[in-house]
């Protein structure tokens, strides 16, 4: 019998086990609105979600399906089943993954709790190629209307130009209209009243990271990962700010009482690309060595790394717009390059593990420019291996596990010496 | 020399046009793609020269980019790498695909002596506001590149340069026109050849060879017309050894949807008074590559192709990790088989591992 190498990761939060029922809650709610005949959205990328709890709509985020049925070990048999349909492995195993689930003719019970059959598909082209073009072949197969969100790249670095900013607005104007044309009503009042919310949700978020800085570190990437869910599904709800004022309680109770996850930390390490979803335990598995990953890069995608007073109620869309063009992911590199190596500063972060998942075609592209960069300008070294995050097909647990041994190891090493 | 060997020779010597431009001083333009506007480049007094890679195995560019990344894209930047284009006084890409914006940022930082630029045009056409956005982007390239040149760029002279690659772009499908024969006038690997010497040279030296080459081939009549007509299309082949290898099998490529080809000349500019709005119209109301939105309009040019030149099967050549025509071959497939043979074979840019082609194409070639 095989042995069975991949684990849940362990987390050490109250309040994340809250956002994971949340998560579970959240997409009981689409099943439902769907079966009392409601439209439902697909949607995916960055685009901004605000407007869709303006409308009330019920969607479903299909880079979070993957994840989730990556984290139950089934993601294999549907990136196959996309593969089928002339799909070559050299493409986004999360949209291989998402669109086998779209095309699957039996679903396995887990999945089936959580699909839904779109009414209209919003995407965009932030952060890369696969987030524009997958929801084509969706459409198709479900004979629904898409309409697509054109996002600059971000060659600007943090000053959005005007033009920019109002060209994406009117994108997001367009996808509203697109809205009220299928059956929703987006209500303007409520947007405005999101972007509060999410000004606040940020201000939250960066509160939670200050106590993440603290040694011993509160909490684990682990929970960072689950802890990120409402940056990227609940922006301007109540339930997100609610959720990460309840986090930050907790993080502030266990930083006064100096308890970190592990009990005698001697390595803080960060995670860049795609973590392992169907093998959340290989980030606990370096704690052996007194090590945690503290933080992971896409914990601060859709909006993470954001100077929340940029967002102006009174300019809803030109507020999201903002937020969209300059979100680390969104190419070109001087945002992403420029925050993790703030983060390695002030995290004190002493190794970058940096994985490629080889269907990527952006996070690879970084990992060289972002490994110089630390060692440049913080003398961080960077380990980076093989790692596709969601094909499990492609895990190879012996391998993964001698590469992050070697790394920890030779950061032991090193500070031993020092 | 015929010139049909003339265009063979520009094509595998480009470094005499290069020497030959700089001899009075004037500076070159590298860029990667046709939505990098070359008439704004030439009305400042520059040549727009297209970067093309080579079939050589990739050196040092491998430890810059994970191998996951497009090819081509590698090739370009080892040869960037390499000091092979220190010629340019400067390069400029545009927004396409992941793997064109992750060039732009090596490229950006590890490449010191030829500068590189972005212009950063949008992925959704027939868009009023994208044409508005696009505008303030060209006017900025437009600025860009008269610094660099010290030449004005005026209405006048960007006028003149548009007539003038307007005229390269008709000429070329005049000359690929022929190729709609029953038995075509000119080979798919001549073909690919001429256009690819003619987007290197200038277009005051184009234009009249490519006159004198129509003149030339207009009666001629190819060998070995009798197979299959096929239509290529995928990513960039800058080199004619996959349409040769096509021909070899007994294929007639009767047309093909290449970068180095098609794409480049089958729109010309609209009429219009305004040279810049013309421009941005003229990248803007057209889907020419995979990347672009909306895709039904690749779809229809495409079914534009199979009537027009008579296609009796295609064939996608998708480099490794090309993600927009990896995903544009598994959309179109489905609708396209109902109309002719669709095959879609993965190929490396280096262009090793042509045996196991030969056969997937022979087998095709035979089927139709
Ligand atoms: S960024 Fe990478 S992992 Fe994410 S959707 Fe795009 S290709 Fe997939
Ligand atoms: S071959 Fe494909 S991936 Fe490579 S540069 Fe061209 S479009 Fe981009």
């Amino acid at each position: 019998m095989a042995t069975k190498v991949t684990t849940p990761g362990k987390k050490n939060l109250q309040t994340t086990l809250e956002i994971g029922k949340a998560i579970r809650a959240y997409y009981e709610g689409v099943k439902e609105a769907k079966s009392a005949g409601k439209p439902v959205i697909w949607s995916y990328g960055l685009v901004p979600r605000e407007i869709f709890h303006a409308a009330d709509a019920p969607v479903l985020y299909l880079e979070h399906l993957p994840l989730m049925i990556g984290a139950k070990q089934l993601s294999g048999r549907y990136i196959q089943l996309a593969e089928e349909e002339g799909f070559s492995r050299d493409v986004c195993a999360f949209h291989r993954c998402f669109l086998g689930c779209a095309v699957a003719k039996d679903r396995d019970p887990y999945l089936e709790k959580l699909f839904v059959s779109p009414d209209l598909i919003i995407a965009s082209n932030l952060p890369c190629m696969s987030e524009s073009k997958s929801f084509l072949y969706a459409a198709d197969h479900h004979n629904c209307p898409y309409y697509f969100l054109d996002a600059p790249i971000n060659t600007w670095g943090k000053d959005i130009p005007d033009y920019a900013i109002e060209y994406f607005a009117g994108q997001l104007q367009g996808a509203i209209d697109s809205m009220e044309e299928h059956g929703f009503k987006v209500d303007m009042d409520k947007l405005k009243e999101s972007i509060n919310l999410t000004k606040k949700m940020m201000g939250l978020w960066n509160e939670i990271d200050n106590c993440r800085k603290t040694v011993p570190t509160p909490m684990s990437t682990v929970d960072g990962i689950t802890a990120a869910y409402p940056l990227i599904q609940l922006p301007g709800t109540q339930l997100g700010v609610t959720l990460f004022e309840r986090l930050l309680e907790e993080l502030k109770e266990k930083v006064e009482k100096k308890q970190g996850v592990i009990e005698d930390e001697k390595l803080r390490l960060m995670w860049f690309g795609v973590p392992p979803f169907y093998n959340m335990g290989l980030f606990n598995y370096v704690e052996k060595y007194g090590a945690v990953v503290v933080k992971s890069m896409v914990e601060y995608i859709a909006g993470g790394a954001f100077d929340p007073s940029k967002m102006d109620p009174k300019k809803p869309l030109e507020s999201l717009a903002y937020k969209a063009l300059v979100d680390i992911v969104n190419p070109t590199y001087p945002n992403m390059v420029d925050f993790i190596v703030k983060a390695v500063e002030e995290f004190k972060i002493d190794g970058l593990i940096g994985v490629v998942k080889r269907s990527c075609g952006l996070l690879p592209g970084y990992m060289r420019l972002v490994k110089d960069a630390v060692y440049k300008d913080k003398g961080i070294p960077t380990s980076i291996f093989d790692l596709d995050g969601l094909d499990i097909r492609e895990y190879d647990d012996v391998t993964s596990k001698a590469n992050l041994d070697s790394f920890v190891e030779s950061l032991l090493a090193s500070k031993r010496r020092q | 020399m015929g010139t049909l060997e003339t265009m063979k020779d520009i094509f595998d010597n480009p470094n005499k046009i290069i020497e030959e431009w700089k001899k009075d001083g004037r500076k070159v333009v590298g860029h990667r793609c046709m939505y990098v506007p070359e008439e704004i480049i030439h009305a400042a007094g520059m040549l727009p020269y297209p970067t093309f890679g080579t079939p050589e195995p990739i050196k040092k560019a491998d430890s810059y980019f994970q191998p996951c990344a497009c090819e081509f894209v590698r090739n370009l930047f080892d040869l960037a790498l390499d000091k092979k284009f220190g010629f340019l006084d400067s390069m400029v890409l545009c927004n396409t695909c992941d793997a064109v914006r992750h060039l732009y940022n090596m490229w950006d930082t590890y490449v010191d002596s030829v500068p590189c630029y972005m212009v950063n045009n949008p992925q959704k056409m027939y868009d009023e506001s994208g044409f508005k956005f696009y505008r303030m982007e060209l006017e900025k390239f437009k600025k860009l590149m008269e610094d660099l040149s010290g030449n004005k760029i005026t209405d006048e002279s960007l006028k003149k340069s548009i007539e003038l690659y307007d005229e390269t772009r008709k000429l070329l499908k005049e000359l690929n026109d022929l190729r709609k024969r029953d038995i075509p006038a000119i080979s798919g690997s001549e073909f690919l050849v001429t256009s690819m010497a003619s987007m290197l040279m200038p277009k005051e030296k184009a234009n009249p060879l490519l006159r004198k080459l129509i003149d030339e081939v207009k009666n001629r009549e190819i060998k070995n017309a009798d197979g299959p007509r096929i239509l290529l299309t995928g990513s960039i082949i800058d080199n004619p050894t996959l349409i040769e290898l096509v021909e070899d099998m007994g294929g007639v490529v009767a047309v093909d949807d290449l970068c180095t080809s098609a794409k480049y000349f089958w729109y010309t500019t609209k009429p219009n008074n305004d040279p810049m709005d013309a421009i941005v119209r003229f990248n803007l109301e057209r889907t020419l590559c995979a990347c672009a939105h909306p895709s039904e309009d690749r779809y229809d040019y495409l079914q534009e192709l199979i009537r027009e030149f008579n296609v009796d099967g295609i064939i996608y050549f998708n480099i490794k990790y090309c993600h927009p025509f990896v995903y544009e071959s598994a959309i179109f497939r489905k609708k396209l088989e109902e109309e002719v043979p669709t095959l879609t074979l993965e190929v490396d840019h280096s262009l090793s591992g042509l045996g196991q082609l030969k056969t997937r194409v022979q087998a095709f070639i035979e089927m139709l």
